[in-house]
């Protein structure tokens, strides 16, 4: 009588303990804001503002659900939504008030850190019994926001009022700019139905012999890092050199380890953003914020440092595709 | 090649252009792909469902561009997970998670500015490995890392004034610092963007790799941005010091 009753138990705690529960929650939240939103008077944008975070909560929720066409017709509300300008942050409270009373030392770094102990444990969990650990990890981290809330509410004695107010706060402080990964890696999808991939390849090898692999892995750097610089974005140039450029000419003929040849591909693009203004936020903002007299003197500075690095980047993946 | 084939390229024009000229950012890239995707003659929709048989936006056995973006989409929510984390970290702050970062940043006893911006760097990397999303210039580098390093500076010059084209380039090594360990470290976390981006692109292309390789594989380039900024941090030293020296 046991074994059934075991089963049960482990399917129960496979339904509580997975990716789409998660997804759910964070649906949730996200209708919170957006019932937050809606009734922001400090908004003025407040209907386009709750819409688009309500739209964005019911594809989190319904998401395994809806047809696809309908999820891909709410994106593009979404997205028509903040091309508009119809997406903006309301004035939410004070940021850090910081009463001094109200300090609780050390422990306050309590909550942040249950966030990444409960993925690990997740991780780990998930790892031992056999299953994706890719997915506990992620469904650790929807946990770990969980857990985190609760020891927070706990330790400060905060409502949960002011709770979720201080995370809109801070998911509106990013705005539209959240679902862009999503997007981006929607974009690498049609780029690669639609044959772009193909066409850049066929492109590089009318000027790069198909065999030189050191030439190919430049090629590779050298348009992450230019992609990157010209668009500020190394996130935005990824799915286009991969799609072009690394599975096509790297990954594909010489066989190599996809998570290695991607990473070092991505950080590439770094060295990118270090070197253009494009960057704003991390480049000119930051000099603007020093009183600097050169805009471009954080640029300047790092600039020996991003060349340095990109060339190793160059070399790491040419010596790791050659003998890995 | 044809000219229909080169029309399939105007998607990165799109991107490229539209970013360039700071354009919404979501609304480029979204263009970018129903533009690529009609230049290769996909249909708006599937020929399924109650688009069944619909002249002109199904085209017969082809997947729809908005099929395939609602798709793409849902299949991609893991990256957008990280929401669930804002309210706790939100309320942390509201009851001073800033400020006691602050006191644990300004306990950094460094005799020089040069080592001052390696042990940011390396707080910031670990910032990064343990999965907390952070824009250090307003938060750390404005109110603290610059003044303790003016500090640390000052108190190697003594009653010399230290020029301003030094400060110039305190400055800029305080900012410089913050991007070294933030763009690096990101990456030894398995639930930051970056990871998830490249692991939802790879899927995309047909490729499930491990989040925890790619964790695994970008801790050379982590190891090698803390060596070279080592390294430049020192030459700044060495620079700052001759820069006093001339002063005297």
């Amino acid at each position: 009588m046991t074994t059934p009753l075991f089963i049960s138990f482990a399917q129960l705690a496979g339904h509580m303990f997975s990716l789409e529960s998660v997804y759910v929650l964070t649906g949730l939240v996200l209708l919170v804001f957006a019932c937050m939103a809606f009734t922001d008077r400090t908004n003025h944008r407040r209907i386009g503002s709750g819409m688009f975070w309500l739209v964005l909560g019911i594809i989190f929720i319904f998401g395994s659900l809806l047809p696809y066409w309908l999820t891909g017709l709410m994106v593009l509300f979404l997205v028509i939504l903040d091309g508009a300008g119809r997406v903006v942050r309301g004035r939410t409270g004070h940021e850090n008030e910081d009463r001094p009373e109200s300090r609780i030392g050390n422990r306050i770094f309590w909550p942040v850190l249950a966030i990444p102990a409960v993925t690990f444990v997740f991780a780990g969990i998930f790892r031992i019994a056999g299953m994706d650990a890719n997915r506990g990890a992620l469904v650790g981290l929807g946990f770990g926001g969980i857990a985190g809330m609760l020891l927070g509410l706990k330790l400060t004695g905060g409502t949960v009022r002011m709770m979720m107010s201080e995370g809109r706060r801070l998911n509106e402080a990013m705005g539209a700019v959240n679902i862009l990964p999503q997007l981006l890696a929607s974009l690498g999808v049609i780029f690669t139905a639609a044959g772009v991939g193909d066409l850049i390849a066929g492109g590089i090898q009318q000027v790069i012999p198909a065999d030189n692999l050191f030439l190919l892995v430049v090629a590779n750097c050298l348009g992450m890092a230019l992609f990157t610089i010209v668009m500020g974005n190394s996130f935005a140039a990824f799915p286009v050199i991969a799609t072009g450029v690394l599975v096509p000419l790297i990954i594909k003929p010489f066989g190599v380890n996809p998570a290695m040849a991607a990473i070092i591909t991505l950080t590439a693009g770094s060295s990118g953003t270090l070197m253009t203004p494009m960057a704003a936020n991390f480049n000119i903002v930051p000099a603007a914020l020093l009183n600097m007299r050169d805009e471009y003197g954080v640029i300047r500075f790092q600039l020996p440092f991003a060349l340095t690095i990109w060339s190793f980047h160059v070399l790491l993946l040419w010596i790791l595709t050659k003998y890995y | 090649m044809e000219i229909r084939e080169l029309f399939k390229l105007a998607g990165i024009l799109i991107v490229v252009i539209g970013l360039a000229l700071r354009l919404r950012t979501t609304l480029v890239v979204v263009t970018a792909g129903l533009v690529t995707g009609l230049a290769a003659g996909m249909p708006l929709f599937s020929n399924e469902g109650i688009f069944t048989g619909m002249a002109i936006v199904t085209s017969q056995g082809k997947t729809g561009l908005i099929n395939m973006l609602g798709k793409a989409f849902a299949d991609n929510r893991l990256m957008t997970l990280f929401i669930i984390t804002l309210p706790a970290i939100g309320l942390s702050e509201k009851f001073g998670l800033q400020r006691q970062a602050g006191d644990l940043i300004g306990r950094i006893k460094a005799a020089t500015v040069g080592r001052l911006q390696i042990t940011y760097q390396l707080f910031r990397v670990l910032h990064g490995a343990l999965g907390i999303r952070l824009n250090g210039h307003p938060s750390f580098v404005r109110p603290l890392i610059f003044p303790m390093s003016v500090g640390a500076m000052q108190a190697k010059a003594g009653s010399k004034e230290v020029p301003d084209e030094l400060i110039e380039r305190i400055k800029a090594s305080n900012a410089a610092s913050e991007n070294y360990g933030n763009f690096y470290g990101q990456n030894l976390s398995p639930v930051q963007a970056g990871i998830l981006l490249v692991y939802g692109v790879m899927q995309g292309l047909g490729f499930t790799i491990s989040i925890w390789d790619l964790v695994l594989f970008t801790s050379p380039v982590v190891v090698a941005s803390i060596i070279f900024a080592i390294i430049q941090f020192r030459w700044l030293d060495r620079r700052l010091d001759r820069g006093l020296e001339r002063q005297a």
